[in-house]
């Protein structure tokens, strides 16, 4: 096969449960230092992803490499991988410090060297103060560091974390996020994580995979998931509020851009080429900033169905006249109120377009 | 003021409630009391018994003498103890496995299991009576301790007390380089403590006081546990001791597990609390 | 080891193999043997043949078997309503924090802690007529001790008296454990509704603790059913059989006069009456779930 890369490698990967194929033929590679992040809603496939790395699952075909060593053979604690649980399974009768030893123990690390990792681990996460501590006597943020600690105590070269900040509260997840994002820099270790929370995959990854379905929709930078989905899924799944997706007849213009009409007759006129595409029902997809609201004039109109007041700015749901809705991004606190009237104007230039399978067409990167 | 009222009436009748079945419960084990010091002369007599004595601790003294309730006690801590060893091990190994392992017809070996809680001792005594007839082991420790290790209670407990370990604990412990058999040792042994003690206890209990089995098993005075040799020495006491003698032994022999009982009341009530769960 | 998926690895199955083999050897083919047992016609001299529902019949026209098998219903009739209702009340009164009511709790479980033979050592000092706690009291008002254990008609309630004293502390436990499982924000809204101690106890305190009445209710029927070392101890039986139960009668069918197939149809038939009683809790827990 091919070179050994460093970083982690999928080579045609085959998993299925009884008659349910989980992965057909997955192939991927990740990079050593990439914070790579696997989003999807639950029940995609992500988590068992993550045991297939760590060798909780057996593979039914195809390879997965580490470091130019093929693991996918190797028994779990072989393999050079740590991970966090989601619900951390901290062992409950040892204490902080043993749960960071144990498994260092069973590595045959020295004595002396435990101790010394179990202390730098411990100030890098400020878990010192309770070391001596059972798990069921600290809080939940302090359990999450200790869970990450008992992972990063062995110098694993890829840690895994499923979910990890799901069972902390919000204010304690925005904290950790943040901080999680300094360690990782601060680490530079390889990390794969699964989350089914779009803004955490936006701050902290390097590289996200989309999935659905146990079928992988889209991989790229957060920009690129979030500027270029790749399809219907994807720029609905990724962004504080989904996509505006309405639709309408494709028809090309005569400068060689896409002109959509949508079902009240209004024309929006895209950025999107129209070389190849063919004429007919299509879908366009406009994120809520660009959907701009002004007094009816004429034009597509509707009128406000409700208005969710964020503070640094508001979403007005706006119903159309074919029934359709469309969510418009407001700065500050909108004025409107349920039942207005309003125009509404579609930024063309940032729409991009979806054909019958959900496959997505973007206006051109600018040079 | 009338919500109150009925609030005071309740409250009174509470305690009337309480004092008098405090009485009613007590009342017995004092009058044991009571007896056990008093000399047998005193308790010969057709007189009614004054409150103020005469006392005396000979009954307890002549207890101490006698060589056949030593061996009797013995004979029950043997017993006992290896009860509580053998249902500790035997119901952590299938406990582990029904709760934690797969295996081909597990949950259909389970279930035939559970039924064994409607089978009662006393209905399958003739034929166990016979197996152990013909394998000469009546009058041994091994025949009074085995049966008692075939009831299926300590099974289900386990069971539901590893199944109540997080699911992640494993996984863990593999990717720590644990081997199977450290992760039941070492991970999820230690964590089932709590119902280990719980289960240790009433087991300990229910042996200590088992009375049917002994009965038929042990016929060889020398045999006998502590409980089977309380109820020979009460048919003929008259004869042998004396009642005030009687009593002092009910007494003695009721304080070890009283004595374990006040020791270990939080684990006896979780146990019972744990079987409802059924 | 597998974690998921399709079952396999018989391996494991030796964890559960110790227990199953005990299980097996000393319940499980004990009762299978007993059934075939009881359609012979055995003595311990190892005469044995097969004579079918011979000994089921015979059970039938059996006079002493009769009263035995009444004796055990009427006991438990006589134990376990009372057992339920003194339980009850005990788990409400003393369903509190303070310091009282934790003492109490352990005074009334302590009694269940003593062995059936130390019970009835401290019992018949309280019972006999000469010398026993109650004839004491009965002199002291003028009337004659009454001999409880010799009269037919005081034999069984004296023995359920005892029983029920015995016996209190486990279904306390089980009540109390179901009261607190009833949530408290349940009982502070009834309060704010400004119901009344009455109201409060049918409609909230009672449906919490009914499920646990049912299982205790089955299970002592069942306890009870089997009862033996008291009346086996204290009257052995009498006067005239008329505290003789269903077990004492096997064990002395099957011990004293050594007529095995015989007793073990009478084990079958206790068997049976018991495995109808195991199967009331499931039934009542379906019908609560039903109507939930």
């Amino acid at each position: 096969m091919g070179a050994h890369n460093q970083g982690l490698e999928f080579r045609h990967v085959v998993k299925a449960y009884d008659d349910l194929c989980v992965f057909e033929n997955l192939s991927l590679t990740i990079g050593t230092g990439e914070f790579f992040v696997i989003l999807g809603p639950s029940g995609c496939g992500k988590t068992t992803l993550l045991r297939l790395i760590a060798g909780l699952e057996k593979v039914d075909g195809g390879e997965i490499w580490l470091n130019g060593r093929a693991i996918h053979n190797q028994a779990a604690g072989d393999r050079g991988v740590a991970m966090v649980f989601q619900d951390y399974a901290l062992y409950p009768h040892m204490t902080v410090s043993e749960n960071l030893a144990f498994g260092l123990r069973n590595m045959g690390v020295p004595t002396v060297e435990i101790a010394a990792r179990i202390a730098d681990t411990a100030k890098i996460l400020a878990i010192e103060p309770f070391l001596d501590k059972r798990p069921s006597k600290l809080s939940g943020g302090q359990q999450q560091r200790v869970a990450l600690g008992r992972a990063l105590v062995k110098k694993p070269d890829l840690l895994l974390m499923d979910e990890p900040l799901s069972s902390l509260d919000p204010a304690l997840r925005l904290r950790t996020r943040r901080e999680l994002a300094q360690l990782s820099r601060s680490l530079s270790a390889t990390v794969v994580m699964v989350t089914h929370d779009q803004v955490e995959a936006m701050t902290l990854a390097s590289r996200i995979m989309v999935m659905h379905d146990h079928v992988v929709q889209q991989i790229g930078t957060p920009l690129e998931i979030f500027m270029r989905p790749a399809n219907l899924f994807v720029a609905q799944f990724v962004g504080a509020t989904p996509m505006n997706v309405l639709a309408g007849q494709l028809r090309n213009g005569s400068d060689g851009l896409a002109e959509m009409t949508l079902a009240g007759g209004a024309v929006v006129k895209t950025a999107v080429p129209t070389a190849n595409l063919s004429e007919g029902l299509w879908r366009i997809g406009l994120r809520a900033e660009h959907v701009m609201l002004t007094a009816p004039d004429g034009g597509l109109s509707g009128v406000v169905d409700f208005v969710e007041r964020l503070g640094e700015q508001s979403w007005v749901h706006v119903r159309l006249g074919d029934g359709s809705e469309v969510v418009a991004a407001q700065a500050g606190v909108s004025a409107l109120q349920a039942g207005d009237a309003v125009g509404v104007t579609l930024n063309g230039a940032q729409a991009h377009l979806f054909d019958a399978a959900g496959a997505a067409y973007h206006a051109p990167e600018p040079a | 003021m009338s919500q109150a009222r009925g609030r005071e009436v309740w409250q009174w009748l509470r305690y009337a409630f309480c004092a008098v079945m405090l009485v009613l419960i007590l009342l017995p084990l004092v009058w044991t009391v009571f007896l056990s010091l008093r000399s047998n002369i005193d308790l010969m007599r057709q007189a009614p018994l004054s409150l103020f004595g005469p006392y005396t601790l000979g009954n307890y003294g002549e207890l101490l003498k006698n060589q056949t309730l030593f061996r009797w006690f013995f004979n029950s801590m043997i017993v006992s103890g290896f009860s509580v060893a053998g249902v500790l091990v035997l119901s952590s190994l299938a406990g582990y496995a029904f709760g934690r392992l797969h295996f081909p017809f597990r949950n259909w070996l389970y279930v035939f299991v559970l039924m064994g809680l409607a089978i009662p001792d006393q209905s399958v005594i003739l034929t166990r009576h016979h197996i152990f007839s013909t394998l000469h082991w009546h009058n041994t420790y091994l025949a009074l301790i085995l049966p008692g290790l075939s009831a299926p209670l300590g099974v289900f407990l386990m069971t539901e007390t590893f199944r109540a370990i997080p699911k992640g604990m494993e996984d863990a412990a593999r990717l720590d380089r644990a081997s199977p058999l450290m992760v039941f040792w070492k991970i999820l042994l230690p964590q089932t403590l709590p119902a280990q003690a719980s289960l240790g206890i009433y087991t300990f209990l229910l042996s200590w006081n088992d009375y049917w089995w002994p009965l038929i098993s042990a016929t060889r005075p020398d045999m006998f546990t502590l409980t089977e040799g309380m109820a020979a020495a009460q048919t003929n006491y008259a004869e042998v001791t004396g009642m005030g003698v009687l009593m002092a032994e009910a007494v003695l022999a009721g304080l070890p597990v009283l004595i374990i009982y006040i020791a270990f009341q939080k684990h006896i009530v979780s146990a019972i609390t744990g079987m409802v769960k059924l | 080891m597998t974690t998921r998926g399709a079952p396999k690895g018989w391996g494991n199955l030796l964890f559960a193999l110790p227990f199953l083999a005990v299980y097996l050897w000393l319940l499980v083919y004990p009762l299978l043997a007993g059934i075939r047992l009881s359609l012979y016609r055995a003595n311990l001299f190892g005469g044995e043949h097969f004579i079918g529902f011979e000994n089921y019949a015979r059970l039938f026209r059996d006079r002493t078997f009769i009263q035995a098998l009444g004796n055990s219903l009427l006991f438990v009739v006589l134990t376990v309503p009372l057992l339920i209702v003194l339980a009850l009340g005990l788990a409400l009164a003393l369903n509190r924090g303070t310091r009282f009511a934790g003492f109490m709790r352990s005074v009334v479980f302590a009694s269940s802690v003593l062995s059936v033979t130390v019970l009835t050592i401290i019992w018949r000092q309280i019972l006999v007529p000469d010398g026993g706690l109650i004839s004491h009291f009965s002199r002291l008002i003028g009337q004659t001790p009454v001999a409880f254990l010799n009269d037919p008609k005081l034999v069984l309630p004296s023995l359920a008296i005892i029983t029920v004293w015995w016996s209190l502390g486990l279904p306390m436990i089980l009540f109390l454990s179901a009261l607190q499982q009833a949530p408290r924000s349940v009982y502070e809204a009834a309060a704010l509704d400004r119901a009344t101690p009455w109201s409060i106890f049918r409609r909230i305190t009672l449906p919490a603790v009914m499920p646990a009445v049912i299982l205790v209710a089955a299970y002592e029927c069942a306890l009870q059913f089997q009862v033996f070392g008291q009346p086996q101890l204290l009257t052995q039986g009498g006067p005239n059989g008329a505290s003789r139960p269903l077990v004492l009668y096997i064990y002395e069918t099957g011990f004293n006069h050594w007529d095995i197939g015989y007793a073990a149809a009478a084990s079958q038939m206790l068997f049976a009456l018991i495995l109808v009683v195991s199967l009331v809790p499931q039934a009542g827990r379906w019908l609560i779930r039903g109507r939930a």
